[in-house]
Formats: C-alpha cells, structure tokens, sequence
C-alpha cells in the first residue's frame, strides 16, 4: 500500500474554537485519518501568511487553518 | 466541596448559622482515584445509568461522565454486591492505586456559615402524568430527557435516534408540548418556560442527524420569549419542522406504529401516525422541596417552589437564606446562572465584613533567572490505557533522546495525579531542568495544572510546552496503532523545537480603580448601585432624565399585584441617602476611554441652561440604559383617541375617570413586534395585556375585553392569571401575521377587522378602546456601543459575552448590562439580573489588581515604523499610538489584549510579537514538521 | 455567643450544585468568600451536564 498518496498536512488551530472542537472529536471518539500534525494558536488571526508559505516548503501537502 | 451530602437541619441567624451536612460514603478515597477506570471493567454486576436516563447500563461502581467533577469514581450502594451481599470486592485487588475502601462509613459535618443559598433546582413530573400519553405502556414514546441522551453523540446511541420497540430509525417524529405543565390535572398550574426551547432544540438535532426525518411540535402557545429565540424557531421552521396548534388528546399503538389524536383550535378532531413521540415534560418542584423548606425554615408557594417576591425574587422569608435557579420558579440556564451570580452578590452584601477571611493565599518559590542553555524535560504519559493503549509510549519517549536540548526524558502513568505532579516538581529540580514538555492531555484542560507546578519548582510558568496525544491521537486513530505513534512522535518533536525558543513571560497586574460607573437611573441601575453600596464600592450613577426611575414610574402595579409607586419612591430615597452612590441626573456620558480597572469618562450634565462636564475614574461599567414602548404605524396609534399603548392604559385605569374601563376593548399583541416592525418578541407585552384585562373586568365585569394574539406567552406563573382572564371571560383569538388584524376609522369609529379561528369568519368589531402591546425599543444602544466598542445584537440589544453563561458580562472586559438594555423583561427578571451585574462587577474590585494573562502582543519598538495597521486591525482596541523621541510607535494595552494574534501577523516589519506564539517558535514548529516529513519521504 | 459583627461567619453554603449552585459558588470565591458546595449526587454538573448541545466544560475549581 505504500504507493497510495498518504498527504502530509499542518494545520494551525485555534485555541477557542477549532483546537477545541478537535478536542470534543477526541471525547466523542469520532476516527478520522492520522494525516494532520498540529500547532495551537490562540486565534487563527495569528497565522502569518509566511507560515504557510514556510509550512509548504518544508514539504507539506496541504495546509489546514481552523479557526 | 461536599457531595452525596444531605442538610439536615440549620440553626441560627444570618451572619451565623451551623448547617448539620451528613455525607454518604463514596467507598473510594477521592485522593487516591486516578479515574483509570479499571474497576467499572471488572465490576461483574449491572447497574441502570440514571445519567443516561436509564438508556444503558453501568456498573455500580462508576463515575457519571468523563469529565465529572470531582473526577472520582463512586460505588452506588443499592446495587454494589459487596454493600447488598458482603460478597465479590472483586474492585478491591484491582484498583493499582488502593483507593476503594469499603469501611468508609456516613460522617457527620457541622459548618458554621454565614449566608446560606439554595438551588436544588427542580424535580421529576410524575410517571402517571406521563402515562396518560402512553409513556410506559408504549416503548415508543419517550421523555425529551431521553431524546436529549438519545441524541447526544458521546451518549449511549452515539447520536443515533431510534425507536426502542424495533431499532428502526424514526421517519415521523411528533413533539407534545406542556406534558406536566399548564395542566391543572397534574396541580401544574404553571408553564415550564423551557420545553418549547429545547423541543425546538431536540427536533434541530434531529433533524440535523437525518434531514428526511418527519417531524410535527404539536403545541399550545410557542413560548420562544427570550432573546433572540424568536430566531430560532423561525430557523426551526425553515428547516422544515412543522409547528401545530393543537391539544393532543390520545396516543394508540396503530399497526406497528403510534396514533396520534388531536384537536384542532377550529374543534376539528385528527389523526395521525407517528413512529416516534417525544413527551416535552415540564419541570416539577424539587421532590423534596417540602423537606428544604422544613429544614432551612423557608415558605413554599402554592406548586410547591420556594415563594418569592416581584421586587426581591430571590429572597426567602428568612433572612441570610437566599433562592437561585429552578427552584425560585421554573428557567432556563441563562436565568438560572444569572440568578446564582445575583445571589453571590446578594451574600456578598451580608458579608461585606467578612469578605477576604478564610481564604487560602499560596506562596511559591522565587522565580529562578533564565539560562540561554536550554534544558529540556519531556514526560510522556500513558493516562491509563487511554494513551498507551494506542500509542506506543516508550517508542515516542525514546525518540526525543538525541534531540538537541533534551536532557530528560521519562513516561508516567498519570502526568496529572497528584503524587505524579509532585514528581515532576522534584525533577525539575533534580536536573536542573528549564523547559518541560508534557505529552499528555489537552492544553486547554491541563495547562494551567502543569504551570502551577512549574511555578512551585521555581520555573516561569510559560515555560511548558504541552502535546496533546490523547484527545487528538490515540482516542481519534484507535484502530491505527503505528500511525498514531508515528504522529505522537512528530508532534512531540514538534513541541520540543518550540520549547528550545521559550521564554519566560512576566505576570502582569494592572491596579484597579474601585469605582463603579452605573448607566441609567432606572430599576436595574438603582438596583445594581445598592448592590454594589452593600458590598462596600462606591458608584457615580447616571440619569439622563431629571430624575431616577425609569420605567417603573409609569406602570401603576405587577402582574402578581405588587404596588410600584411606593417601592420606586423607597427605592429612590435609599439611593439617594447612600453615601457611597454619587447620583447625577441630566447627566449623558460623552467620551469614556481606558480599559478594565482604569476607564475614564467624560460625563455632560445639565443643570437649567448651565452645561457641566466630570471626568471620572473607574473600574468597570454597568449599562442600564433601558428602553421604551415602541410606537408602531399601522394602528392609528396617536391619530385616533381610542388608541392607546398598554402602558396608557395602564395609567387610565389607575386613574378616575369615570368611563375609564368601557363596555367594549380590544386589545391587539404583538403590534409592531415580531416581524411586524420590530423582529423580536418583547416578553412582557402578554403579561402587561392580561394585567390589564383583569383590571377592566375588576372595574366593569362586563366589559367585553377581546384579545388578538399570536401566543399567549404567559410563562412562569403568570400562566395563573391567564387562565383567571379567562375564566372572567376575557376572550382570547389567535391570528397569523399574514392575516394581522386591521385597524380603520370610519365616521366616528374605530373599526377593527380580523379572522376569527375560532368561529372561522372574518369579523368587525368597532370597540371603545383599542390596547396596542406595543414591544419595547432599548434606548441609546448604538451611541454606547461605539464608546465602548461593545457590539450589538440586530435588534441593538447589548450582546453578552456568553449567551449561556456570562448573560451580564459583555465582550469587552469590565463592562456588564442588565434590564431593558440586554432585551426585554420583566421587573422581577430586571432586579435579578441588576443584582447579577453587580455581583460580577465587584469581582474586579475585589480583587484590587487585573492578572493579565502573558500571552499578549508586544511591540519591538526599534522595528516598529509606526504605521498604525495593527491599530486599526485590533478588535479590542488593545494597541494605542504613542510618542516615543518624537517617532509614532505602537505600544499594547496589555489588560485589554486577548492574544488573538492579528497584529502580529500583520504587521510589515514583523515588530510585533505574541508571548507564547513568537514567530521564531512557530516557525521551529514547522521546521521540526517539515525534518519530519523530508525523513518520512526518505523512508517511502 | 453574641450576634456582634465579629462573630459573622466568613462562609457561605451553597445547597446544590446544578449550574446555579456551581456559579454561584464560583462567584463568590471570586468575590472572597469561602463556599461549601453541598451536592446530594456523586458528582456537581445536575442536569446540564446531561445536555448535549448546551453543555460546555464546566470545570468546577472551587
């Protein structure tokens, strides 16, 4: 199965509300792919746009902003 | 914290009672229960789940949810084998951490307390009642409590809805609404004042789980009265829920579905089948109501509530003991939580010389100065099995071994258990260690546990970095063993590379001006300024009037016949003879600056022609600004003399003239609201109509007094007095807002035209008086939005911070409402939430400082180019522009700073900087992110 | 014992510990006070924490 795409995201959360709600999926045990490598912010107003620019140089696939 | 504990008896007098607590035994030490759970899985006996409504089965020995507090299991002693039997203790040898003790016998506690508040909130309605809609003879009909679990997704169906006879999933669900309230069959005189909430609610979700489902709210009245919950149902019915006036008389089991016989308003019987039908049960006095009221010496009312009074609700007839929540009368949580703050306030004034005693002060080691060298600890935990049976902890510890900085590492069993904290602190110290990441449980519940512990090893608190790989790794990739270690490992190496760049952050604290600013003379701000005088704070209070009263000065009497006029005036002179509130009338705020503990006004009076302006200090703000009736167009109101508003009314039936109560009125509701001018529901305009119609009938019992409504909302116990108007004959017809009633003059007449339901034809009526329930319009919202930057709802209500639980907080720290300027109600509800803002007020005060949390924005003033862009980004209004050698430089408002970020991650020169989420540590995130990913695509 | 002002107990006794016991007790140790929270049920929470919808994390920290 190793030639299957296996996407490589990062995803910026926000502390209030998507790290949260990330938090209840975890509670609730809803599964979902283990694709996602996470960073907490305390709000989505502080992803710099430099940051997904960086975060696909250093080779992600897909970036996911939750706020 | 006391629980499986029962009063059993209070002696005394406020300021000193001796309540007698007897605590049932748990059978586990609380201290030592880690909550790992491995005792329910080995206890073999089965115990119904009255938190899930009895929808599954636990065991005796459980805890009630995972995130009940305190987080100790307990053994349930009516179905435990060894407390039935003596047998089994198969629990004993299990638990690792030795906590069950089956010698622990009922103690008895005696507290000396000063103030006692209850709110035992509401009990149970009776099974019988339920069974004369089929509940228990039919598996298909159920409680909304059970709908409620039935659609929880953590409870025992995952969400999913279906019907217990079968396990089919519902196509037609029907609601029956008022089961157990507004039925004086069961003596429930009273509406519940919530199911229509949670009905709309229950079918949202629903129908939200499966959008084909079929579903009908067989109802009375919609009572949706409270704020902005007009809005909802109208959702609720763009959805495609269907709402039907109509009593609910028979429910049969029908083939293998149920029959639903119902009448309609017209007379007309229905049928209708259904799979599913949901009892929306009403709440009932606590069951043992009697027995509180015995026991602490306090009056219940006639349904069995505590007994309370319009212009003190939440007192009780004996002094010190004070009634918050359901019990004070059936309401929903915003109600309830502003009534438990109210009575905090209430307690807070008996106490005022008490305040500050008895209150534990910690003292933690002096800050150890930070080192460039980083020294990194990371502790892995296994929490239980919930980590580790997933991920593979040693493998993750292990990992983080040759990374640069780490010079421990270790795993644990519970990070969070105390003796597990306590080994954390000791190896901070041992190894000198400077950094800590935790890889365990989420932030958002346990950061400030770690950070507490980092402080009593003498480490700046922000100095912890933790991962979360249990709620979003091993419980969300549990059939993935490999990839959610594989994940756990990144993430941890991610933390760490953050870790290498933290900082330590100083705490802030900003002194507090102990000073309150009132808005509004009225009820709710005279209220909140003697609130505020009993705890001890001074108030400067605002009127823009010549004088202090508000609305009350224009209403003659409450619903529950409580007399205003005599109450306002004592109201007024125990204002104005208080020395601590500073009233000043004809008085408009004009500028206001600053933030919470240090705002500064600029307050305009006028005094004859002369025009004077105050500045004044303070620390917080209370906006009770009020309303008024809205004057809407359509009904002749102020272009016919036999037009007048409810509260004109209300002043001509106080009054003398002879004919002030005629032969025939009218009275319309609703005019100008809910979507007609106004879109809300001004939840007081059916209590002022029914008021006002037994005041006709008193006066002239033959008068024929026709009410036009849309929904009786009489909720609570003013359900009581709709139902006495009725039996005096005052005749109540629904219509539809497509189908108003019209009002039209002819000749000398006032005709008003409308659709009888009931005899189903158009009629014309030319009455003598024609009442309009006109709604209320707050007053001077907008202006005091933009001094504050508090924004609004769109009806321009003042929208609180939480709607649920912080209903008088606003967004903006320091500034509270209450009365007409949060939304429309009545005076009871007005002086509940006036007390509640006060109680919330004084916390600041209290204080004497503002913590600031460290994680806010901070300017590098050398690179910044004073270009004001994060200024006028800021929501909070937490940057200002200063000078510094003659250079704009921006500069944060630390209190006011809520580390959203924004500032940072606009700024062009990259000057700002966010305490905890620097640039250069979110960029050694991605960093240690992308090493990870160049190493996996090595590996491919 | 006299009813001065000095004999005034410093706490207050919370009966119940649905959601206006808890923030009514959470309150007042904001405001000062020292409170005990009296709950007849293993746990605080009450019927709230059996909502599904409505229910956030009430951490009780008293």
């Amino acid at each position: 199965m190793s030639d299957e795409f296996n996407p490589r995201i990062l995803g910026f959360l926000c502390n209030w509300c998507c790290y949260a709600a990330a938090d209840a999926a975890g509670v609730s045990r809803f599964q979902y792919p283990p694709n996602l490598r996470t960073i907490r912010v305390m709000c989505t107003g502080r992803v710099d746009p430099s940051f997904i620019l960086r975060g696909f140089i250093e080779g992600a696939d897909g970036i996911f902003t939750g706020g | 914290m006391l629980t499986n504990a029962d009063l059993q008896a209070l002696e005394g007098n406020a300021g000193d009672f001796t309540a007698k607590i007897r605590q049932r035994p748990r059978y586990i030490d609380a201290d030592a229960c880690t909550a790992c759970g491995l005792c329910t899985q080995y206890c073999p006996r089965h115990h119904v789940d009255p938190y899930n409504e009895g929808l599954s089965v636990t065991r005796p020995i459980h805890i009630d949810y995972a995130q009940a507090v305190p987080a100790t299991y307990y053994i349930d002693p009516s179905s435990c084998l060894h407390l039935q039997h003596d047998t089994c203790q198969i629990c004993v040898p299990v638990c690792q951490s030795h906590a069950i003790d089956f010698s622990q016998k009922p103690k008895e506690i005696e507290l000396n307390v000063g103030a006692v508040i209850l709110a035992p909130g509401f009990g149970r309605i009776d099974q019988s009642t339920l069974a004369k809609f089929g509940y228990g003879s039919h598996p298909d009909v159920v409680t909304s409590f059970e709908f409620e679990r039935m659609t929880t997704a953590s409870g025992p169906f995952m969400g999913e809805v279906k019907c217990f006879s079968d396990g089919r999933h519902p196509k037609r669900i029907a609601f029956i609404q008022c089961v157990g309230s507004r039925d004086l069959g069961c003596d429930n005189g009273y509406c519940s004042s919530v199911c229509c909430m949670y009905a709309i609610k229950e079918a949202m979700v629903a129908k939200e789980h499966d959008p084909e489902v079929d579903i009908t709210i067989y109802y009375m009245d919609i009572r949706t009265q409270g704020k902005e919950f007009d809005k909802a149902q109208q959702r609720a019915e763009a959805m495609g829920i269907k709402f039907v006036r109509a009593k609910v008389g028979d429910i049969t089991p029908w083939q293998n579905r149920l029959q639903l016989t119902y009448s309609t308003l017209e007379g007309g019987h229905e049928f209708e089948p259904f799979d599913l039908v949901v009892l929306s049960v009403g709440f009932e006095s606590p069951r043992d109501a009697r027995g509180i009221a015995d026991i602490t010496g306090i009056e219940l009312n006639h349904y069995n509530f505590a007994k309370s009074e319009t212009f003190q609700p939440l007192a009780t007839n004996r002094d010190g003991v004070i009634v918050a929540g359901a019990f004070q009368g059936p309401k929903d949580i915003p109600e309830s939580v502003t009534q438990a703050s109210a009575a905090a306030g209430i307690a807070a004034g008996l106490l005022e010389k008490q305040r500050g005693q008895g209150i534990i002060h910690k003292d933690y080691p002096e800050e150890k100065t930070d080192t460039d060298e980083p020294r990194i600890g990371v502790f892995v935990c296994h929490c239980g099995i919930n980590i580790s049976s997933v991920v593979d902890v040693h493998q993750v510890e292990d990992s983080v071994a040759d990374m640069e900085g780490v010079v421990y590492h270790t795993d644990s069993l519970y990070s969070c258990s105390q003796d597990a904290v306590e080994t954390l602190k000791k190896t901070i110290i041992a190894h000198n260690l400077n950094r800590v990441v935790i890889a365990a449980c989420s932030p958002r519940t346990h950061e400030p546990l770690f950070q507490e512990t980092l402080k009593d090893a003498g480490l700046n608190p922000c100095l912890v970095e933790m991962v979360n790989i249990r709620d979003q790794c091993s419980w969300v990739h549990a059939g993935e063993p490999d990839a959610a270690t594989d994940k756990s490992q990144d993430l941890v190496r991610m933390a760490v590379a953050k870790a290498r760049k933290l900082k330590p952050l100083p705490a802030q604290t900003v002194p507090v001006t102990s000073r309150a600013l009132i808005v509004g003379g009225g009820i709710a701000g005279m209220v909140v300024a003697l609130t505020m005088a009993e705890q001890g704070f001074e108030s400067v209070l605002l009127e823009k009037e010549k004088t202090l009263g508000g609305n009350l000065g224009l209403l003659n009497h409450t619903l529950s016949s409580s007399e205003t006029a005599g109450y306002l005036k004592k109201l007024v002179a125990r204002v104005k003879k208080n020395r601590k509130i500073d009233v000043l009338t004809s008085a408009e705020i004009v500028q206001t600056s600053g933030f919470i503990g240090n705002f500064s006004s600029v307050v305009a009076t006028t005094v004859g022609k002369k025009q004077e302006e105050h500045t004044i200090d303070h620390g917080v703000v209370i906006l009770a600004t009020g309303g008024h009736e809205h004057r809407p167009d359509g009904y002749l109101l102020g272009k016919n003399s036999r037009v007048l508003t409810q509260q004109e009314l209300e002043k001509r039936l106080a009054g003398r003239a002879k004919n002030r109560a005629p032969d025939s009125v009218v009275m319309i509701q609703c005019a100008g609201s809910r979507g007609d001018d106004l879109n809300y529901c001004s939840k007081v305009c059916c209590n002022h109509a029914v008021k006002n119609a037994l005041k006709i009938k008193e006066i002239n019992p033959d008068s024929q007094v026709i009410v036009l409504y849309r929904d009786m909302r009489t909720y609570g116990y003013a359900e009581d007095a709709y139902r006495e108007a009725r039996l005096k004959g005052v005749v109540f017809i629904p219509y539809e807002l497509e189908n108003k009633p019209e009002v039209y003059e002819k000749g000398r007449r006032l005709h008003v035209k409308f659709f009888d339901s009931l005899l189903q034809e158009e009629v014309d009526l030319t009455p003598d008086l024609l009442a309009l329930s006109v709604g209320i319009v707050p007053d001077g919202t907008e202006e005091l939005s933009k001094l504050l930057k508090a924004p609004l709802t769109d009806d321009k209500f003042f929208l609180e911070a939480h709607v649920k639980l912080r209903p008088v907080e606003l967004p903006v720290d320091g500034v509270y409402v209450c009365g007409l300027a949060h939304g429309p109600k009545p005076v009871d509800e007005t002086i509940a939430q006036a007390q509640a803002a006060a109680a919330k007020a004084a916390i600041p005060l209290v204080k004497g400082s503002v913590s600031v949390d460290p994680i806010v924005s901070s300017v590098d003033e050398k690179t910044c180019i004073g270009c004001g862009l994060c200024v006028s980004l800021c929501p909070f209004s937490a940057i200002e522009m200063i000078k510094v050698e003659k250079k704009r430089k921006a500069r944060t408002i630390a209190a006011s700073c809520k580390a959203c970020g924004i500032c940072a991650s606009h700024c062009p020169t990259f000057a700002i900087s966010m305490g905890g989420f620097t640039n250069e540590q979110i960029n050694a995130q991605i960093e240690a992110f992308g090493r990870a990913t160049k190493k996996e695509t090595a590996e491919v | 014992m006299g009813k001065g002002m000095e004999h005034r107990a410093g706490a207050v006794m919370v009966v119940g510990g649905g959601i206006a016991g808890v923030q009514a007790a959470l309150d007042l140790t904001e405001l000062g006070y020292y409170v005990y929270l009296v709950e007849k049920s293993a746990v605080v929470g009450g019927v709230m924490a059996q909502l599904d919808k409505t229910f956030p994390t009430n951490d009780c920290s008293l």
